[in-house]
């Protein structure tokens, strides 16, 4: 009876130490080295990528990569992080209403103290922090949204791109009668049909001032004759002049940017972090997209770019109550933030947001358009502080359908906005 | 007497009964308490609140929209599998060599994962796709409101025909020849026989097929997900596809109320149902 004993209590010693060494996120013991979990959004560009495997080298750390897809990344990452799961870096929206739906003050480590922020001017104002503590640490560009037009198309039509709703909706007609789709929308993806919208309120979010009127309940997106209420409008009446593709409910943004680039379709609304879809959509050949996709603000009344602090390159810590973890995930955001943001501003070729680093060489010319139209004029999105603003683009599905009228989308989204708002503890509500 | 059976068949009911306990019954007594509360991702404190969640959902638009969107299609689905099945089931009922091919082709969807074959059929629904390109028309398939609803649950038809085809030959085969023989005898035509002798000693697979198919179908979301995503505007957003929505914009409580009206209409409906179908078997 003892040797049988012996042999199972050995079995599940043995069971044990190798469960404990798979599931724990520690390396070897004395080295000071350890595993760090990454959720990272899927559309992460590969200079971003090789980052992650240069702090790997240069500390001696692993990082495990646990891949988001940019499709649906808002609603996967709340489910895995509603479920408790908790990794050592996440990558998420800088933005306050997505960084208040991650419940900070419980959940997030305070990085207020960190060099990089006094290096990043007044950006943690409106991205990143809540409450007067800072969150996140940004170091993508923002997302600038706007039009992308085809350079050829237009030219042969012998028009100049819109910067205003009233000089789109009049393009529309003469790109129509040239045998192109003035618009390509992307409803199989849904999240891209909110842009317009959005972008048409850029002329009254001057200063954050409507974005600040919604969240401090000052207003209501409901209002009659309100700049959302109208901004629906100008999107309704562009869709009932057939400015849009026809198969808009079904087809997806990598759709959006093949029409753009072979001139079936004039004009795409989407952000900078779309360049590599764009690429791709021209099978890697940035001399095509050059020569092909130029890009102009517009909003509804002026050429205004929107733009928002966006996932890619924004990082936060979590709590995780581990003292190695979290010092090895300071070193991560220390390491992003530090000598090494120079290489990546240049492998990646894109523009910094930390001061004291030089813009890069070679930067593709529709990125320059991009950066030209964001010095020009920038407002932030006017969705950026207000919780609840996630159910929009569903609500723009029905609006496409003829389901709801712009006065019901705003009065549904206003609820939202209210549910969120109370849940939040937000002043004024 | 009585007692005596009942001790008999305990021993092997008892792995169901825990296994239903601890996967089903413990689970849902334990989280039916979320759908009443304030459960959200903006803050730490899970707090009581009555039948808020449900109001707000109904102030949304939300869930009335989405029963309706699920019983429709749980009937489409119901209706579409067995009817479907049951006439695959009549044609390849025989075994031989052509029919086992047969069946196998057609068990072959059930293997492939549900998003996958979303996904598969998306592409070839598309208005540029290749069924439009065969039958030479430009239709929207998955992007009409009148045919969204109705498109997605022909695929999840094709996805579990193949099994409910099975279960239809199984019972097909348990039903003695001698009786379909006396029936010929006696000068009942085909027909007469799929009604009279057929059909009836059919029902105990007819009341699984029916039952699963409408269960499985009242809890639908991968399909719809990889297809239409719960549009055109809302005319496929069933209940779950609504509680995902939910649960991602953080509105945990709301979410969960979701769930609990999932768990209650799948009681509601398949309870009365597996037992009024269980009241017409009869045995050979």
């Amino acid at each position: 009876m003892r040797a049988p004993s012996r042999l199972l209590s050995a079995a599940i010693g043995a069971v044990l130490a190798l469960s404990l060494s798979g599931c724990g996120s520690s390396a070897p013991e004395g080295t000071g080295q350890v595993k760090l979990t990454l959720w990272h959004n899927s559309a992460d560009p590969a200079p971003l990528l090789e980052m992650y495997k240069k702090f790997e080298k240069q500390s001696g750390h692993k990082i495990e990569l646990v891949s988001i897809p940019s499709d649906g990344f808002e609603d996967t990452t709340q489910t895995k992080w509603a479920t408790g799961d908790r990794p050592d870096i996440l990558e998420y929206h800088a933005t306050v209403s997505g960084l208040l739906a991650l419940n900070p003050a419980e959940n997030l480590r305070d990085l207020t103290g960190e060099g990089y922020i006094a290096r990043s001017g007044d950006l943690y104002q409106s991205a990143g922090s809540v409450n007067g503590k800072v969150y996140a640490a940004i170091t993508g560009f923002p997302q600038v949204f706007g039009l992308y037009y085809n350079k050829k198309v237009f030219t042969a039509a012998g028009l100049t791109p819109p910067t205003n709703f009233a000089e789109l909706a009049a393009a529309c007609p003469k790109l129509k009668a040239a045998g192109v789709t003035p618009v390509f929308e992307s409803g199989g993806s849904i999240w891209p049909v909110q842009i317009l919208p959005i972008l048409y309120l850029a002329g009254a979010n001057q200063s954050n001032a409507y974005g600040k009127a919604i969240a401090g309940h000052s207003s209501t997106l409901a209002d009659a004759g309100s700049p959302f209420v109208s901004g629906l409008t100008a999107y309704a009446k562009l869709k009932a002049d057939g400015c849009f593709n026809k198969d808009i409910v079904t087809a997806k943004f990598e759709d959006s940017m093949k029409a753009l680039v072979t001139g079936k379709a004039a004009m795409v609304a989407q952000h900078s972090d779309m360049l590599p879809a764009l690429l791709a959509a021209a099978g890697g050949d940035q001399k095509t997209v050059d020569e092909s996709v130029g890009f102009v603000g517009l909003s509804s009344d002026k050429p205004l770019v929107t733009y928002a602090p966006g996932p890619i390159g924004t990082f936060y810590l979590p709590k995780t109550g581990d003292a190695a973890r979290e010092k090895a995930s300071l070193d991560f955001v220390r390491f992003m933030t530090g000598p090494a943001y120079a290489e990546y501003i240049t492998a990646s070729k894109t523009f910094p947001v930390l001061k004291d680093v030089p813009d890069p060489q070679g930067v593709p010319s529709v990125l320059q358009d991009v950066k030209k139209a964001y010095d020009t004029g920038a407002v932030i999105a006017f969705n950026s502080d207000i919780p609840g603003m996630g159910g929009l683009a569903q609500l723009m599905s029905e609006l496409i359908a003829g389901q709801k009228d712009p006065q019901k989308v705003a009065t549904q989204l206003q609820g939202q906005v209210e549910q969120a708002a109370k849940a939040a503890g937000l002043p004024g509500w | 007497m009585v007692m005596r059976n009942r001790a008999a068949w305990l021993p092997w009911a008892l792995p169901a009964i825990v296994l239903v306990t601890v996967f089903f019954v413990a689970p849902f007594l334990l989280n039916v308490r979320f759908a009443f509360s304030s459960w959200t991702s903006f803050r730490a404190e899970i707090t009581w609140n009555g039948l808020e969640n449900f109001r707000t959902l109904i102030d949304q638009d939300l869930l009335a929209n989405a029963v309706t969107v699920t019983v429709l299609y749980a009937i489409l689905c119901m209706a579409i599998q067995n009817t479907v099945s049951l006439s695959l089931a009549l044609a390849l009922q025989r075994t031989s060599g052509i029919n086992t091919v047969f069946r196998s082709a057609f068990f072959l969807p059930t293997l492939i994962s549900p998003l996958a074959a979303g996904y598969i059929w998306r592409g070839l629904l598309a208005p540029d796709g290749a069924v439009n390109s065969f039958l030479g028309v430009e239709w929207a398939w998955l992007g009409e409101p009148s045919t969204a609803l109705v498109v997605v649950a022909f695929i999840d038809a094709w996805k579990w025909s193949g099994l409910i085809t099975l279960v239809y030959i199984a019972g097909l085969n348990s039903i003695p020849k001698s009786l379909l023989e006396s029936a010929t005898v006696d000068g009942a035509g085909p027909w007469t026989r799929f009604r009279r002798v057929v059909f009836p000693l059919l029902a105990p697979a007819l009341t699984f097929n029916v039952a699963v198919t409408l269960v499985g179908a009242l809890s639908a979301y991968d399909v719809i997900a990889a297809t239409t995503g719960g549009g055109p505007g809302d005319h496929t957003r069933a209940l779950n596809v609504v509680m995902r929505q939910q649960w991602g914009q953080g509105f945990f409580g709301s979410a969960s109320a979701l769930g609990f009206t999932v768990t209650l209409l799948v009681i509601a409906t398949a309870v009365p149902l597996v037992w009024w179908l269980r009241r017409r078997e009869v045995t050979a």
